[in-house]
């Protein structure tokens, strides 16, 4: 008898041990840590792309790929900037929330320029490519400049 | 009958001579206004802002400065200006009537500018509408509150001086030391100043930790830890042009605006001879 009420108020306590976080509200550090996530991901198809376009990265033949996960990623812009979750560490800037109606507006620039991209990545044409990741490189920047603190460049 | 027709031939090539050359000037004038990076400094900060037309706000440790007009109004802008006195502005820091410039004018860069390029973007700034528009006074702090003090810091600090090519280096690496060190005045914000404002010569390039508006400033020597000795010459090229660093990251900050106004709009030799240049400086540690 003591041994059931043990193994079922440990089998209880693992339950809930477990089933806790999932259920948990996400706080405003996940909201931080998933943008950082996203915007991490943006970076290694970007770098590459610029030097596909610049001829430096051999006989590669996967540049479609990069374009197709910039868009990709792109449609999840929209979901990162979560109201608080600029918490210490973050590089948001308030206007992101202050202004919201200049802040759709340069999201929905880079939205539509990766969706862009992603276009235009199938045909393999290397300068059409190119011009398009030229556009999606602008609208980042836009944002950047307008939304986000940098500190070191 | 023929010399008559020559005549009038010779004549209409006079009169479209001088014409065009004009223009050949304004447009190098204008690609030069943007390598010197006018633009960013004289617009003020705003979406319908006027070009040119001066009254940005300029952060400093030693208060704030306006920028003034430049278009060619005569009572606010530069309009009733005489080429030398153009080309004094740069050369010496002074403005028509003598009086002396703050550095937040880098003449301390523009000093080394060739007469020619000056007059050109005369040329350029003098094509434009003039636009009435009286500028804020700078808010200084009382020390350098009068145009004397910056008479007495440039004494100390400023030595009105012209680029000399160097024999002994290439081509393109004159051309950009011509671009980072005077024109482009890359070292206005990325070299270190003393507490009184003066550019630390000995640490060119190498980064400011208090530069305007509070940003901190990278190092932008070939040093491999603080600086950018891993970018090679295309990086820093595509970045000049697009914004992007080499690790896929888009810049923003100030200089996202000086790739707007001024190294997107130029040749890509122009920015390859700026990379060749930069990446031909000593490496150097950011100062503390």
């Amino acid at each position: 008898m003591r041994h059931t009420i043990i193994s079922t108020t440990l089998t209880l306590v693992i339950s809930a041990s477990l089933s806790a976080p999932i259920a948990a509200e996400p706080t405003a550090e996940d909201a931080y840590e998933y943008r950082e996530s996203i915007m991490t991901a943006l970076k290694g198809p970007a770098g590459a792309i610029s030097r596909q376009a610049r001829g430096l990265a051999g006989d590669s033949d996967y540049v479609a790929n990069h374009a197709k996960a910039i868009a990709n990623l792109g449609t999840e812009l929209h979901t990162i900037f979560v109201e608080g979750s600029n918490v210490e560490g973050s590089e948001a800037m308030p206007a992101i929330w202050d202004e919201p109606e200049k802040f759709a507006e340069a999201l929905a620039n880079a939205e539509e320029a990766m969706a862009a991209l992603g276009q235009v990545a199938d045909g393999g044409d290397m300068e059409a490519i190119g011009n398009a990741f030229m556009n999606v490189g602008e609208a980042c920047k836009g944002c950047h400049d307008s939304f986000r603190e940098d500190s070191e460049h | 009958m023929c010399i008559g027709r020559l005549s009038i031939a010779t004549l209409l090539l006079l009169i479209a001579m001088p014409a065009s050359a004009e223009d050949a000037s304004i447009a190098r004038g204008e690609y030069l206004i943007n390598a010197g990076g006018c633009v960013d400094c004289h617009t003020e900060d705003s979406d319908d802002a006027i070009p040119l037309t001066g009254g940005r706000a300029v952060e400093s440790p030693f208060g704030t400065f306006y920028s003034p007009n430049i278009t060619p109004d005569v009572e606010t802008g530069i309009g009733a200006w005489s080429d030398d006195d153009f080309v004094s502005a740069f050369w010496e820091g002074e403005d028509p009537n003598g009086d002396h410039y703050y550095p937040a004018f880098p003449y301390t860069s523009y000093t080394g500018v060739s007469r020619e390029d000056l007059l050109a973007m005369q040329a350029y700034l003098f094509s434009l509408d003039p636009i009435d528009k009286t500028t804020p006074e700078h808010e200084l702090a009382w020390y350098i509150s009068t145009r004397l003090a910056a008479g007495a810091w440039k004494m100390k600090n400023f030595d009105s001086e012209r680029f000399v090519p160097d024999p002994d280096q290439p081509e393109q690496w004159n051309r950009g030391a011509y671009l980072v060190r005077h024109l482009g005045h890359c070292g206005e914000c990325h070299t270190p100043r003393s507490s009184l404002g003066a550019l630390q010569y000995d640490q060119e390039l190498a980064g400011n930790v208090s530069g305007s508006d509070g940003e901190k400033i990278p190092n932008i020597t070939p040093d491999r830890k603080d600086g950018i000795g891993k970018w090679s010459a295309s990086d820093i090229e595509y970045f000049l042009q697009i914004g992007m660093l080499p690790d896929g990251d888009f810049v923003g900050s100030d200089m996202s605006a000086v790739i707007d106004h001024n190294t997107s709009k130029l040749t890509k030799e122009d920015r390859l001879a700026i990379a060749a240049y930069l990446k031909a400086t000593p490496p150097l540690s950011s100062p503390d």
